[in-house]
């Protein structure tokens, strides 16, 4: 297979990813804002911390009002991860790869960017139904992958990519928001944002049936990080590229390292981490993440010459 | 019209078109218009249909295409998903009787080994042009010659190692060639996909006409490919070259890969490195190419040896190929011989090279660095058609008939200025042929393009793609101008 192709699969996977949880953060952060009594601001901040745009978006706007945070997420062509511009460059990737992939798969981005355009192009607000609609869009479009493309090579790298963005967008909601305690919040706040967690990545039914008790602070963590089954745990994600890394040729660079990650992930008593000690893992995990993209880079896609 | 209508209007039909005084060769009916001895049988099924089921045919014939997803683009268009065109292909099929195919597949065969006898000569010894009356600045201004290829020798001779050549029929009902195609001639996918598509929809036909079957070409293609590596393996690492998804062809570079199994690539997917050899990028490590079957053109092979801005060459091409460490087809440099100019020496060639006598008919063509060859033009400027020599797709012809008198004058003026880059030659009457149009049946003009394979053997489309002039009158057959395309078959009898 050649690199080229396997890496526009593999950043064609990542970008629908992220449309998607990009979608499902802001859905679940107004929600949980309509409950937050005073300023709002702080809450949204945090939302653009999550997504690691703070410097793009000081330079357009000062405050951080809800119609600029969403406006920005959605649509704003400087911030490289808006939905606008990752659904432009999903479109172009799987142009390029369009004689691997199922035609449907292939219909189903250019429908959801051509929905999408249809909201730009009105100038509407991105309403909550606008948002629903992308993050089953994106399911949809690997449902069709899962249901209809055979296994091998190309079907590894879009599996890679997708856990690889997954993986990264749940450290970032966990850090960012368990530097929450900025807050100063009351406790039952505490609890509708460890929930609207739970939401932020459709884990609510899965956690109440895991743990059967309240939802708090330590068991979330364990459950959001360490969790065998549920498809949203970092470990999940980690164990999912790790079994692609195996079926890939010349994997040697990747493997000690996708390994070494997931047993750092697995650390005793996660749960009773404090903020302090859950920023500096979630940090150590960020760099390996970073750093398991430059190895998939430099194994598969880029050549030394 | 209806069948029955087009049998005996079919004089009318052509009466009432721009050519009245000039009768032409139908490919199914003679001048006393009956069918002709082998469209007897489809004639008959063909006339016992009603309107209707010609209409249905019809609309089974494009669904199918669409299901299919035979598409094409014009160059112009901007990528929009959704919006290629979808490949038009009239169901009425075009019937050459294999006896006289037999003749033309020899005659291109001879054709094209002397053009590549021809090719080697303009980079090695250039006795022909020394030999012949044709001016040495014809090859070596040319922008199509290539100084990188001098001193270049090719296994089997082979520097088009495929070859398009375009045949029409004239009043006379006797093949003539138009042009040599030897760049990166492309239709051939078409030809497969049109055969696909008519048997899906006439499979009855199929099985009482004995069509001799055309599926070969893609098993041949790869055979001549592998014959032209340098490495002993049997099975040689074979690539093909594309400019990229936005190409006009892109549809047939995908389509053949697949067909031959080999991998499709682009510029960036290939490196040479310093031991002079080609690599392709893989996830499995570098893998060296022994042979790619490019379809871009010489410009944007190397950006080192050709044009300086190109994104889309691979630095050291040229090189790692003059060292012989991989194999190109077709040739760089071969272009030399698609020229239009270069095409009214073929006969001379063929005499030349093989010593025989030229199989095919080449059209009567006037240089226009000959200036009284120039002011026969101007004198008679209706019963030509001006070419520029090195344009392709059909675009820049001046037909004399048709044209106003400004651009009369325009044309005239730009041979005086650039004799060199002009030929002429007498309007030739392309044969006709029964096409569907909007629920009738009319007389509509064509042309064949068969494809010609050399390696280590010779191999000749079963026919060819057999191209139409979907508006009445036209003569223009190219896709990109509002052209279609017909079936061609090669019957027994």
């Amino acid at each position: 297979m050649l690199s080229r192709d396997a890496e526009h699969l593999y950043w064609l996977s990542r970008y629908v990813e992220r449309v998607e949880n990009t979608a499902r953060l802001v859905n679940v952060n107004s929600e949980l804002m309509l409950d937050f009594p005073g300023d709002k601001s702080l809450g949204w901040q945090s939302i653009i911390g999550a997504l690691d745009n703070l410097d793009i978006y000081s330079r357009r706007y000062i405050t951080f009002k809800e119609a600029n945070v969403i406006n920005f997420i959605a649509f704003e062509q400087a911030n490289p991860s808006s939905i606008n511009n990752c659904l432009i460059k999903a479109a172009y990737n799987i142009k390029e790869t369009r004689d691997y992939l199922p035609a449907s798969s292939i219909e189903q981005i250019h429908n959801l960017l051509n929905q999408f355009k249809n909201i730009k192009d009105k100038k509407k607000k991105l309403s909550s139904v606008d948002l629903h609609r992308l993050t089953e869009g994106s399911q949809r479009f690997f449902g069709i992958i899962n249901d209809n493309f055979s296994t091998g090579y190309p079907f590894e790298f879009i599996r890679m990519g997708r856990f690889m963005e997954r993986a990264d967008m749940i450290s970032r909601i966990l850090d960012t928001l368990c530097l929450s305690a900025r807050l100063n919040q009351t406790h039952d706040f505490e609890t509708l944002e460890w929930a609207s967690m739970l939401r932020n990545l459709s884990a609510q039914e899965a956690y109440r049936e895991e743990s059967k008790g309240e939802i708090e602070r330590g068991s979330v963590l364990k459950f959001l990080i360490q969790n065998k089954g549920f498809p949203r745990s970092i470990t999940t994600c980690l164990g999912q590229i790790e079994n692609c890394v195996s079926l890939l040729p010349n994997n040697k660079l990747m493997k000690n390292e996708i390994i070494k990650t997931l047993n750092k992930s697995f650390v005793k008593n996660i749960e009773r981490y404090d903020d302090s000690q859950l920023h500096n893992f979630l940090q150590d995990l960020q760099i390996r993440l970073c750093n398991l993209d430059q190895r998939i880079h430099r194994s598969w896609f880029f050549l030394h010459h | 019209m209806n069948w029955h209508e087009y049998c005996i209007d079919i004089c009318v039909a052509i009466s009432i078109n721009d050519y009245q005084t000039s009768p032409f060769f139908d490919e199914y009916l003679n001048s006393a218009k009956s069918f002709r001895p082998h469209t007897k049988k489809i004639g008959k099924y063909l006339t016992s249909l009603k309107n209707k089921d010609l209409n249905e045919i019809n609309n089974a014939t494009e669904s199918a295409i669409k299901s299919m997803g035979i598409s094409f683009r014009v160059y112009s268009e901007e990528f929009i998903e959704g919006q290629d065109r979808s490949w038009p292909l009239d169901f009425i099929p075009r019937i050459i009787r294999k006896k006289e195919w037999d003749k033309v597949e020899k005659g291109l065969k001879q054709r094209v080994k002397a053009l590549n006898l021809f090719i080697e000569d303009c980079y090695n010894e250039q006795k022909f042009m020394k030999d012949s009356d044709m001016e040495e600045s014809l090859i070596l201004d040319s922008p199509a010659f290539k100084e990188y290829c001098i001193g270049m020798k090719l296994k089997h001779n082979s520097w088009a190692g495929i070859c398009g050549s375009d045949l029409i029929k004239d009043k006379d009902g006797i093949f003539y060639v138009l042009e040599d195609n030897l760049r990166v001639p492309s239709g051939v996918s078409y030809m497969l996909e049109n055969r696909t598509v008519m048997k899906r929809v006439f499979p009855e036909l199929f099985q009482h006409y004995g069509v001799m079957p055309v599926s070969a070409y893609p098993d041949r293609l790869y055979e001549m490919l592998v014959s032209m590596s340098h490495t002993r393996s049997k099975q040689p690492e074979i690539v093909l070259l594309t400019p990229g998804i936005y190409n006009s062809a892109y549809f047939e570079h995908s389509y053949l890969a697949k067909q031959m199994g080999i991998d499709i690539v682009q510029g960036e997917d290939l490196v040479v490195l310093k031991d002079k050899c080609v690599y392709k990028k893989t996830i499995e490590g570098l893998i060296r190419v022994d042979v790619i079957y490019r379809r871009i053109d010489d410009d944007f092979l190397d950006p080192s040896a050709g044009n300086k801005d190109s994104m889309l060459g691979v630095e050291g091409l040229i090189d790692s190929w003059r060292n012989k460490k991989v194999s190109i087809i077709n040739a760089p440099g071969c272009g030399i011989a698609d020229d239009k100019a270069v095409y009214a020496y073929v006969p001379d060639m063929i005499r030349y090279f093989l010593k025989e006598e030229p199989l095919l008919n080449n059209l009567p063509t006037l240089l226009m660095t000959n200036k009284e060859n120039q002011s026969i033009v101007s004198k008679k400027f209706k019963e030509f058609v001006i070419k520029p020599v090195a344009e392709s797709g059909g675009y820049g012809i001046v037909i004399g008939k048709s044209a106003s008198t400004e651009v009369k004058e325009k044309t005239i003026k730009q041979i005086k200025k650039d004799p060199r880059n002009f030929i002429a030659q007498p309007l030739a009457l392309l044969s006709t042929s029964p096409t569907y149009d909007k629920g009738l049946v009319e007389p509509r003009h064509l042309d064949l393009r068969p494809f010609i394979l050399s390696g280590a053997s010779t191999y000749v489309t079963v026919g060819g793609l057999t191209r139409v002039a979907l508006k009445k009158g036209s003569t223009v057959v190219n896709s990109s101008q509002g052209g279609g395309s017909k079936d061609t078959w090669i019957v027994e009898k």
